[in-house]
């Protein structure tokens, strides 16, 4: 088996084949991102820029995306499906379903294999390349995410969700308000134009997020008729911002407005008042308690990886319970050895 | 042929519209809603729909009491879809913040919940009847077995109100007794005012829907020796008042609420949950009873009274709750019952009268049947009130209450008409030593603290800090973010929803009173602690010590009081 380092804030290494998951540290000579959200992209730049010997790899609208925010260092496009082989070991990245471009990574080498999901969703996302799995190969090791790892937690399907988005919009419209859905700016925000495509009124996006919708149509996702958010003309539109947008003033001068909040989180009740929102739609681009451990079960690895959950012994508990060996990375701490 | 299942007492047609009043915005739409779901119902439907709605399993005036606790409905729940009640259910209760929306989830989500449950389509009546039968199980082994017979028999959202009913407390649907009111008041075509005089006099929704729905509200009647719900006190925030002379200043007495009601020998006390309380003070019972009163009913405080001296609340604790006190314990802690408001004299309710009339009525009884009663002072400056209030905190009272002078007695209301002047007893530098993940409003993120006082230089400890208090509020929504920030660069150590942390957040904290508490480490805990601003500024050096707060604690005990004898708090005619 290999060995798995977690590093802090840094993200997860593999020390023997010198690769960083989500890594933001400049001593490994490969980097994997599996996505173009921000907490997965590596942060310590200048670091990164003195180390000419290290390679950074991510799927080609990964890399573009990237290069949208802001990423300046040079990415190494691995599209998806195709081997990478170095002396030590062979990469490929499978669709993760997550958001656009979201991969997995499945490194193969002399001691073993391991499947890093990154952030991760099955059944996928529509807004998504799909979600595949490397096929006739068993998995030795699977590091993945449980953000959602308690059994509160069990999602709708993604065409009861978009029938609720739809119904959503078509009321509020019809009863005259500016229906207004709040969700990340990356992901999220496409993810809703797309299963919002066939309403004829206008979406205007926020302008963090509105660059990043050329890419996904790039890579054929249908967006239906878009613009960039304009105050003058977004009343009688759909809108798209996260909820940082609320609080610096987006859509204030409309006073007929409905407020949707999409995400996993919406699940709780608690979110109404905190948000102020009129509806919550539990839209979550990330894997459910019970679409997790059936994952981990069809999977079979050796040993289990669990990373960023609410509670570690939940998850760990019920994958032990199957007999699966399961331990937890704690990404919050340091790794005392 | 009749279906059951549309039925319109069905209990999971009663919880859907509460669901549905949760997820509406405005009070308006909400009463709405509501009034539209009453319309369908027949008259005793009516009056347990309201009181399910605004009261809980059992009417406030029956003082019942389900009596399960959390850890017995969460184990029952675990246990019930077949999780582990430590591991499992305890972690999804903390990352949902609300226990009985963790169970609604966990019985949606759980195919061992799904499989037990056939759908029984209970009415409300009997849904009242499972409540009371719970109240009369003793023993949690067999309340386990009957909340696990009603899971089986309702829906997950059915479930989820079913046990917020039991807690007798909110829905937590932004929908509280006002609006239950407004909407029967709307669905039966009757006057608001009406309605809610009728259900000051009756105490009940219940009762008052049943009159309403038989046009019988003219038959709402004030009974002496039932206690109605007390009129109660908002705060001042110093805008709030614009013509002082609208108001009159009373001390605001360290002491218990208590509502008498007498005629002729006979005397009763009800406290502020409407609880009878007479046989805890047999004084005053053998006191107002032999000043054969008319019939009356005085609003009032009770306090610990000895060398012409209001005592500290803290005194008044020994008597509470101690039902045929013995003589050693009316001996060392005799209290005095002082009046300030009445609320009915000679078969007739006073509470629709301003309050200068009020008064007037309550001097002349006072003057006659020989019984204290506030000191009333008229106010035209807030540098009036400023004086006062000192005079007051002199006394040992706790501040002072302003009372609009043309209002009402606005039974079972919180409003500005009363309004109460406090000042914090005190506060101490604390810092933040864990952070739990809170529940409600800020469920999901850490929202609870537990706060710290220095003991680096004491003999007694070996730690650097020891916790004094646990502190759920007092910040502002934007300090919360700022502390949740802070706190994840903080955290050494996780044990389920707490987090441990690096003593580094110096928080300032409020607290009403510091009381001697062996059972903790401090050997104190404080009342009411909260933040009063967190406190960026300082460091863990700056924290205050033990020894501090075993000062503060020492100088309050033996702080001086005013007596009773040049300007009073209350007055006892002559």
């Amino acid at each position: 088996m290999l060995k798995v380092k977690k590093a802090r804030y840094h993200g997860i290494k593999l020390p023997e084949l010198s690769i960083g998951l989500d890594y933001s540290n400049a001593d490994v000579q490969h980097i994997f991102v599996s996505h173009a959200h921000a907490d997965h992209i590596p942060r310590n730049r200048t670091s990164l820029r003195e180390h000419t010997n290290l390679a950074i790899y991510a799927t080609p609208p990964t890399a573009a995306l990237m290069r949208l925010r802001g990423f300046k260092e040079d990415i190494i496009e691995l599209p998806f499906f195709e081997p990478l082989t170095t002396d030590h070991f062979t990469m490929t990245l499978y669709p993760a379903g997550h958001i656009l471009g979201s991969a997995m990574a499945f490194i193969e080498s002399g001691v073993g294999n391991i499947l890093y999901t990154g952030d991760c969703k099955t059944p996928a996302s529509p807004a998504t390349e799909g979600f595949e799995l490397p096929k006739d190969r068993q998995v030795d090791q699977l590091i993945i995410e449980a953000t959602f790892g308690l059994p509160i937690y069990r999602w709708k399907s993604n065409e009861e969700l978009q029938s609720d988005l739809v119904s959503f919009a078509r009321q509020a419209l019809d009863e005259g308000y500016t229906p207004i859905f709040l969700g990340y700016n990356l992901g999220k925000a496409q993810e809703m134009m797309h299963m919002l495509r066939e309403l004829p009124e206008t979406k205007q996006i926020h302008g963090g997020g509105y660059p990043l919708c050329a890419v996904y149509e790039k890579y054929g996702i249908d967006l239906g008729p878009y613009e960039r958010y304009n105050r003058a003309s977004s009343e009688g539109c759909l809108l798209f911002t996260p909820n940082s947008g609320l609080e610096s003033g987006f859509a204030s001068h409309i006073k007929k407005k409905r407020i949707a909040y999409c995400s996993g989180w919406a699940s709780h009740e608690a979110r109404r008042t905190q948000t102020q929102a009129h509806a919550l739609i539990p839209l979550s681009d990330h894997l459910d308690y019970f679409e997790l451990i059936n994952l981990c079960e069809h999977l079979q690895p050796k040993r289990t990886y669990i990373t960023h959950t609410p509670d570690p012994k939940v998850v760990l508990h019920e994958l032990q319970q199957r007999g699966l060996d399961a331990v937890y990375l704690d990404m919050m701490h340091e790794e005392l050895d | 042929m009749h279906n059951k299942q549309e039925a319109a007492d069905n209990f999971e047609l009663w919880a859907r519209l509460v669901q549905n009043i949760a997820e509406t915005r405005g009070s308006n739409a909400k009463v709405e809603l509501c009034a539209n779901y009453f319309a369908h119902l027949a008259p005793s439907e009516v009056s347990l729909a309201c009181q399910f709605m605004g009261e809980g399993a059992f009417s406030t005036i029956s003082g019942k009491r389900a009596s399960v606790g959390a850890r017995t409905i969460g184990v029952a729940a675990a246990d019930y879809c077949g999780i582990d009640y430590d591991i499992v259910f305890k972690a999804c209760r903390t990352a949902n913040g609300s226990s009985t929306e963790t169970i609604q989830r966990l019985f949606e989500n759980l195919p061992e919940a799904r499989q037990k449950n056939t759908l029984q389509h209970w009415n409300l009546a009997r849904i009242s009847e499972l409540a009371e039968e719970l109240a009369q199980t003793r023993g949690r082994k067999d309340k386990q077995r009957i909340l696990t017979r009603v899971w089986g028999g309702l829906s997950p959202l059915a479930t989820k109100y079913f046990l917020r009913l039991l807690s007798q407390g909110s829905l937590r649907i932004g929908f509280e007794r006002r609006s239950v009111l407004q909407a029967l008041a709307r669905s039966s075509q009757v006057d608001y005012e009406q309605l809610r005089y009728a259900h000051m006099l009756t105490g009940s929704l219940a009762k008052t829907a049943e009159l309403a729905c038989t046009n019988r509200l003219d038959q709402a009647q004030f009974k002496l020796f039932n206690p109605i719900a007390f009129m109660l006190a908002a705060p001042l925030h110093s805008r709030s008042v614009e013509h002082w002379h609208d108001f009159i200043a009373e001390e605001k007495f360290d002491g218990m609420r208590c509502q008498l009601h007498a005629h002729g020998p006979k005397v009763e006390l009800f406290s502020r949950d409407l609880n009878a309380i007479t046989n805890q003070f047999p004084e005053l019972v053998e006191l107002f009873g032999k000043k054969e009163f008319p019939p009356t009913v005085i609003d009032g405080e009770i306090c610990v009274y000895r060398d012409q001296t209001i005592q500290p609340f803290q005194e008044l604790q020994k008597r509470m709750g101690v039902k045929k006190p013995s003589k050693t314990l009316l001996r060392e802690y005799p209290v005095v019952f002082i009046g300030y408001d009445l609320l009915y004299l000679n078969q007739k309710e006073t509470v629709s009268q301003s309050l200068t009339q009020r008064r007037i009525s309550l001097e002349n009884i006072a003057k006659t049947y020989k019984f204290p009663i506030s000191t009333q002072h008229s106010v035209d400056s807030k540098d009036q009130v400023d004086q006062l209030f000192e005079q007051a905190l002199a006394h040992g009272n706790e501040g002072l209450m302003l009372k609009e002078k043309e209002a009402p007695y606005s039974f079972g209301e919180r409003n500005n008409h009363w309004l109460k002047v406090k000042r914090p007893s005190g506060s101490i530098d604390t810092v933040i030593l864990y952070a739990q993940a809170g529940s409600g409003k800020r469920g999901g993120s850490y929202s609870d603290f537990t706060l710290g006082v220095s003991v680096k230089e004491d003999p007694r400890y070996e730690e650097e800090f020891i916790p004094i208090g646990k502190a759920y509020g007092g910040y502002t929504d934007q300090e919360w973010k700022e502390l949740n920030k802070a706190i994840k660069g903080c955290i050494i150590d996780r044990f389920g929803p707490t987090a441990q942390l690096r003593p580094e957040i110096v928080v300032e904290l409020e607290f009403e009173a510091i009381q001697p508490n062996p059972r903790t480490k401090a050997k104190y805990t404080l009342r009411f602690p909260r933040f009063k601003a967190i406190r960026w500024d300082l460091s863990p050096q700056d924290v205050d010590s033990l020894d501090h707060v075993e000062m503060l604690f020492n100088e309050h005990q033996s702080k001086e009081r005013s007596p009773q004898k040049s300007s009073q708090s209350f007055l006892i005619p002559d």
